[in-house]
């Protein structure tokens, strides 16, 4: 699809060993290579940093400690005592997504979270969690949610099928966002890359300085992008719990 | 963009499922209850400690006060010894001071007593003085003889002059 040299060739999918299922093709691909490197990262790093359990911790035992107690303040600043039960699931997902953007940074790794199918995906568990747990908690009133009290009656009209639509669109901005920064940030870093290479004499320095400053930026996005989307999904599950 | 190619759709979701449900249910069940026990072991330790430090506080505190109910004890023990000290001394400097006063007296009353008896002493030889000189004196001068009663009856009657 994309030519040879082309910024975007580093999205690219390339299986590592063709599997069917069922009539369906599943081959391990980079992206699975690289989501594998993912979880066996977070798997072992929380496990083995946090192997002694001693009472003072060693420092990478406290970077542990560090990122539990990140999303259970999260959790409780947003949803509160009834998001405990939630902490695994926001969790794994905060880990995912920023151990993932992490592994895509180091050069030629595949990032998986630049696939929209990916990211897609992750937010349609989040909103479709999200919505049965609405419907758990509130049953039919759930669909109070897009009514919004104290507002003129002829508003509503308009505004219930605004707050639909955008609730229906919460899931592809939250997909969108991650996907998005990704693609561009990596899109970016590879243009710049190709100026390296491309520019006369010495002249090249420049654009790998700018690459060296973007590497740093892109490893903050990285964080920040694992941030919103387990912080976004915190205040779904508030929302939730809490119709307005 | 590769990204929209649907040919690795189905692969990519299968992976995504089977590695982040793995992730899950491996965090879920066995990396975060280990963090989750060490911080409660340490919370646990944290109000230990400081429950056992307000315990030896108030451990503290109780002697302290003991200290300062014996130094008040003290304190009360010394002022009564001083005020006894002092009363016996007072007492013992009064005692002695009348008796050196009786003593004073009964010197002094004594003293008066040998000057009276000195002064009787010297009256009587007075008396014999001017018995003698005045028979003497008669005797030279008249010829008359003068007894000692009568000389005595005049020197009674005006003994009163001598004095």
């Amino acid at each position: 699809m994309a030519a040879k040299d082309s910024p975007l060739k580093q999205f690219e999918i390339d299986p590592i060993s063709n599997i069917e299922l069922g009539g369906y093709d599943i081959s391990f691909t980079n992206s699975s290579f690289a989501m594998l490197i993912t979880v066996l990262v977070i798997t072992l790093f929380l496990t083995l940093t946090v192997n002694t359990r001693s009472i003072i911790p060693s420092r990478m035992q406290l970077i542990s400690e560090l990122m539990y107690n990140f999303i259970a303040q999260l959790l409780s600043d947003t949803v509160g005592d009834n998001g405990k039960k939630y902490f695994p699931f926001v969790f794994s997902l905060f880990m995912f997504v920023l151990i993932g953007n992490m592994v895509g940074m180091i050069p030629y790794q595949f990032t998986f979270t630049s696939h929209i199918i990916v990211t897609f995906a992750l937010a349609a568990v989040v909103f479709i969690g999200v919505t049965i747990l609405g419907f758990i908690n509130h049953g039919i009133k759930f669909f109070t949610f897009f009514y919004i009290p104290g507002v003129p009656f002829y508003m509503h009209p308009l505004l219930i099928p605004i707050e639909v639509i955008s609730y229906l669109s919460r899931p592809i901005s939250l997909s969108v966002r991650l996907f998005a920064n990704m693609l561009a940030g990596h899109t970016l870093l590879k243009v710049f890359a190709g100026f390296v290479v491309s520019m006369p004499f010495f002249t090249g320095v420049f654009p790998l300085a700018f690459i060296v400053a973007l590497t740093g930026l892109e490893i903050l996005i990285a964080f920040l992008q694992a941030y919103v989307f387990a912080i976004l999904t915190c205040l779904y599950i508030n929302d939730a719990y809490h119709l307005h | 963009m590769p990204q929209l190619n649907p040919e690795f759709f189905v692969s990519q979701l299968f992976w995504l499922a089977v590695f982040f449900i793995f992730l899950f249910v491996f965090l879920w069940r066995v990396s975060l209850p280990r963090i989750a026990t060490v911080l409660e072991k340490r919370q646990n330790k944290i109000d230990e400690n400081l429950s056992s430090a307000k315990e030896l506080q108030e451990q503290a505190m109780e002697i302290e006060k003991k200290i300062n109910d014996q130094i008040n004890k003290a304190k009360l023990e010394t002022d009564e010894k001083i005020k006894e000290t002092i009363n016996a001394l007072q007492e013992d400097v009064s005692s002695q001071l009348s008796s050196l006063d009786i003593d004073l007296e009964k010197k002094v009353s004594d003293a008066e007593k040998e000057i009276l008896k000195s002064k009787d002493d010297q009256m009587k030889n007075i008396n014999n003085e001017i018995i003698n000189i005045t028979k003497l004196t008669v005797g030279k001068i008249t010829d008359i003889e003068l007894s000692d009663n009568e000389l005595n009856k005049v020197i009674e009657t005006h003994k009163g002059n001598f004095n």
